[in-house]
C-alpha cells in the first residue's frame, strides 16, 4: 500500500467539504476521482497533497504519517501535486520552473540542469526551454506544471485536472504523457472531468458527491452507477436528458 | 544573468563578462577623473547606496519580502562601531562584527514570526519593528539617546580609518560592494537563489515542490541584515557620527526600497543602477533647492514610488528588457 488515507474529513466551518473518505492505492495504480463541482475532490486532494490539514482522519503515505505534514515534507516523500489553475512561476523561465522542482533531488546545479533537461525533453517542452512560464498557453502551463513535479522524482503524482480545456489533439498528447509518466513506475491520483481520460487511463474510479465518497470500482461500472448518474443530472434524469438531445 | 548573447555574438540581454568589466573600470578610474569634492562625495553616497539596496535585494528583491524596515539592521551597523569606541576605545572598525552578529540575530528573532505574514503586513511589520527600535534608541542614554555618538574626531592611528581624502573611502566602499555583488551573483547560479525566486513567485507552488519556504526566508533575511548591517557600519565609520534619525530613521529603509525598485528588484545589477539614477538627482536637487532639504527627499522619492508603481513596477531594467532584445527574442521564441 503506497497510500492510505482513512475516513478523512475536512470542515470549513460547519460546512463539510470532506466527509469520511477513504482511498487506498497501491504502487504503481492509476485511480481517477470524479464528481461533479464543489463535490469536494479537490479539497480531499489538498488534504492528501498536504495544502489542507484534515479535520479528522488519517493519511499515510509509504508507512509514514503525514496527516498533519506540511507539503514540503510531502515533496520530499514523493508525492508531487499540479493544481487545477496552474501555479506556474511566470516571470522565470521553463527551463528555470523545471529546476526548482530538480533541486529537491539536486542539491549541485549541474545534475539539476541534467535532470531538469531531460524531463523537459521527456514532457515536450524542449523548444519552449528558455521562454518565460508566461509566454506559454493553458496547455502548456498545465505541461509546465506536470514537468516540474516530475522532476521532484515522485513516487506518487497527483493530478488536479491537468487535462482540462485541452482540444482534443492536445488531449491525446497529454493522455499520452500521463502513460509514459505511469510506465516509468510513478503511481498516479487523477482529478478529471473529461470521461475519455478517465476510462483511457484508469483502473478504478472513485465518485464524490457532497463530500461522500458515493461509488467506487472500475470506470466503466461506476459510470453507470445509479448514485453517480444522479448526483450529475439529478433526479428524473431521463426528461433531462430528452429535453437537451 | 547568463551571458545569454544572440548566437550572432551581440550581447543583447545586458550582462556577460563585457558590461561588468566596463562598470568595473568606469567605477575604478571615477575619483581620477572627477576629484572635486563634491564629486567624490557624490561618488561615496552612490556607493554606500548602492551596497545597502544591493544587500536589501537580496531578500527584498530576490524573495520578494518587501521588508520597509531594513534601517533596523543599517542602524545597528551604525551604531556599533561608535559604541565600541565611545564604551572601550576600540577603533571603530573593531565594532562591525558586533554589528554583524546583532543584526542576524534580529533578523532570526524578527523573521519568524513575521514571514507567517504576507505582502503588505509583512511591510507594515518590519517598519514598526524599525521604528520601534529608533524610539527606544532616542531615549537610550547608553547609546546617547536622542544625540546619537560620535567617533574619533582625528585619527590615532591607521586602524581608526578617519581620513581627510574621500579617496580611500570611496575605495573600501567600491571592494565592499564588488564582494556584495559576487555574493549575490553566486547566489543567483544555486539551489538558494533558484528558491527565492520560486517563493517570490509563488509559495504554494514552491512548497509542493518541496522548497522549504520559511528556512529559506529566514535565510536570506540574515544574510541580507548581515549586509546592510555592513553598510550602515561603513557610513558610520566615514562619517563619525550616527543618531537615531540617520540610523534607524525610515528614509533610510525607504531608500533602499527605492532605489532597488527604480533599477530592478531581484535583478543582480538593479540597485547599482537604480543608486546612479536617485543619488545624483537627490544630490542636484537638493544643491539647487539649497541645504539638505529633508522635506524636499520625501517629495522625490514620493514621485519616484508613483512612477513606478503606475508605469514600471519592474524598473529601469524591465523597460531595457522590453525595448532592447527585440530581434533576440524573435529568434529564440521559434
Amino acid at each position: 500500500m503506497l497510500l492510505e488515507a482513512q475516513a478523512v474529513s475536512k470542515a470549513f466551518g460547519s460546512f463539510f467539504a470532506v466527509r469520511q473518505a477513504d482511498l487506498c492505492v497501491d504502487e504503481g495504480e492509476v485511480v481517477g476521482l470524479i464528481g461533479p463541482n464543489g463535490a469536494g475532490k479537490s479539497t480531499f486532494f489538498n488534504c492528501l497533497a498536504g495544502d489542507t490539514m484534515p479535520t479528522s482522519g488519517k493519511i499515510v503515505f509509504a508507512g509514514q504519517d503525514v496527516t498533519s505534514a506540511p507539503p514540503e515534507t510531502h515533496a520530499r516523500l514523493g508525492i508531487g501535486r499540479t493544481f487545477q489553475v496552474p501555479a506556474t512561476f511566470d516571470e522565470m523561465t521553463v527551463l528555470d520552473n523545471v529546476m526548482v522542482g530538480a533541486y529537491l533531488r539536486h542539491s549541485h546545479h549541474g545534475d539539476a540542469r541534467v535532470s531538469a533537461l531531460q524531463t523537459i525533453e521527456l514532457t515536450g517542452l524542449k523548444a519552449q526551454t528558455n521562454m518565460p512560464a508566461r509566454s506559454l498557453g493553458t496547455p502548456g502551463r498545465k505541461r509546465l506544471e506536470i514537468a516540474r513535479v516530475l522532476a521532484t522524482s515522485p513516487r506518487l503524482m497527483l493530478l488536479d485536472e491537468s487535462l482540462a480545456g485541452l482540444t482534443p489533439m492536445e488531449l491525446k498528447e497529454a493522455i499520452r504523457l500521463v502513460q509514459k509518466i505511469h510506465e516509468m513506475g510513478v503511481t498516479i491520483v487523477i482529478v478529471e472531468h473529461v470521461m475519455e481520460v478517465i476510462m483511457t487511463l484508469t483502473r478504478r474510479v472513485l465518485a464524490f458527491n457532497q463530500g461522500h465518497v458515493i461509488a467506487s470500482g472500475a470506470p466503466e461500472e461506476v459510470v453507470r452507477n445509479e448514485a453517480v448518474i444522479e448526483a450529475y443530472l439529478g433526479r428524473g434524469r431521463h426528461k433531462h436528458r430528452s429535453r437537451s438531445t | 544573468m547568463v551571458a545569454a548573447a544572440g548566437p550572432d555574438g551581440q550581447s543583447v540581454k545586458i550582462p556577460g563578462p563585457t558590461p561588468t568589466i566596463l562598470l568595473a573600470a568606469g567605477l575604478l578610474a571615477y575619483p581620477l577623473v572627477f576629484s572635486g569634492p563634491f564629486y567624490l562625495d557624490i561618488g561615496v553616497t552612490f556607493l554606500l547606496a548602492a551596497i545597502s539596496a544591493s544587500a536589501w535585494n537580496i531578500v527584498g528583491g530576490y524573495a520578494g519580502q518587501v521588508s520597509v524596515g531594513h534601517a533596523m539592521f543599517f542602524g545597528l551597523g551604525a551604531y556599533a562601531p561608535l559604541l565600541c569606541y565611545t564604551l572601550f576605545g576600540w577603533a571603530p572598525i573593531a565594532g562591525i562584527p558586533f554589528g554583524i552578529a546583532f543584526s542576524i540575530a534580529l533578523a532570526v528573532a524578527i523573521g519568524i514570526p513575521t514571514f507567517r505574514l504576507t505582502g503588505h503586513y509583512f511591510s507594515m511589520a518590519t517598519i514598526a519593528v524599525a521604528e520601534l527600535i529608533r524610539i527606544y534608541f532616542g531615549t537610550w542614554d547608553l547609546v546617547g539617546a536622542a544625540i546619537g555618538l560620535q567617533g574619533p574626531a582625528r585619527a590615532r592611528d591607521w586602524w581608526d580609518l578617519t581620513f581627510r581624502s574621500e579617496v580611500p573611502y570611496y575605495y573600501i566602499f567600491l571592494a565592499v560592494l564588488a564582494i556584495l555583488l559576487r555574493v549575490t551573483f553566486m547566489i543567483e547560479q544555486r539551489r538558494f537563489g533558484y528558491y527565492l525566486r520560486a517563493i517570490k513567485a509563488g509559495e504554494r507552488a514552491a512548497r509542493s515542490l518541496g522548497v522549504p519556504v520559511q528556512q529559506t526566508k529566514i535565510r536570506a533575511l540574515t544574510l541580507s541584515a548581515a549586509f546592510t548591517s555592513l553598510a550602515g557600519s561603513l557610513y558610520s565609520v566615514k562619517t563619525g557620527f550616527v543618531d537615531p534619525e540617520s540610523g534607524f530613521g525610515i528614509l533610510v529603509s525607504v531608500q533602499m526600497v527605492i532605489i532597488a525598485a527604480l533599477g530592478g528588484a531581484g535583478r543582480l545589477y538593479g540597485p547599482l543602477v537604480g543608486a546612479l539614477i536617485l543619488i545624483p538627482l537627490q544630490t542636484t536637487t537638493n544643491t539647487w533647492f539649497g541645504g539638505g532639504g529633508t522635506g524636499l527627499t520625501f517629495i522625490l522619492y514620493g514621485g519616484i514610488i508613483v512612477l513606478i508603481a503606475r508605469y514600471e513596477p519592474g524598473g529601469v531594467f524591465e523597460l531595457w528588457d522590453r525595448a532592447a532584445p527585440r530581434r533576440w527574442r524573435r529568434k529564440h521564441a521559434a
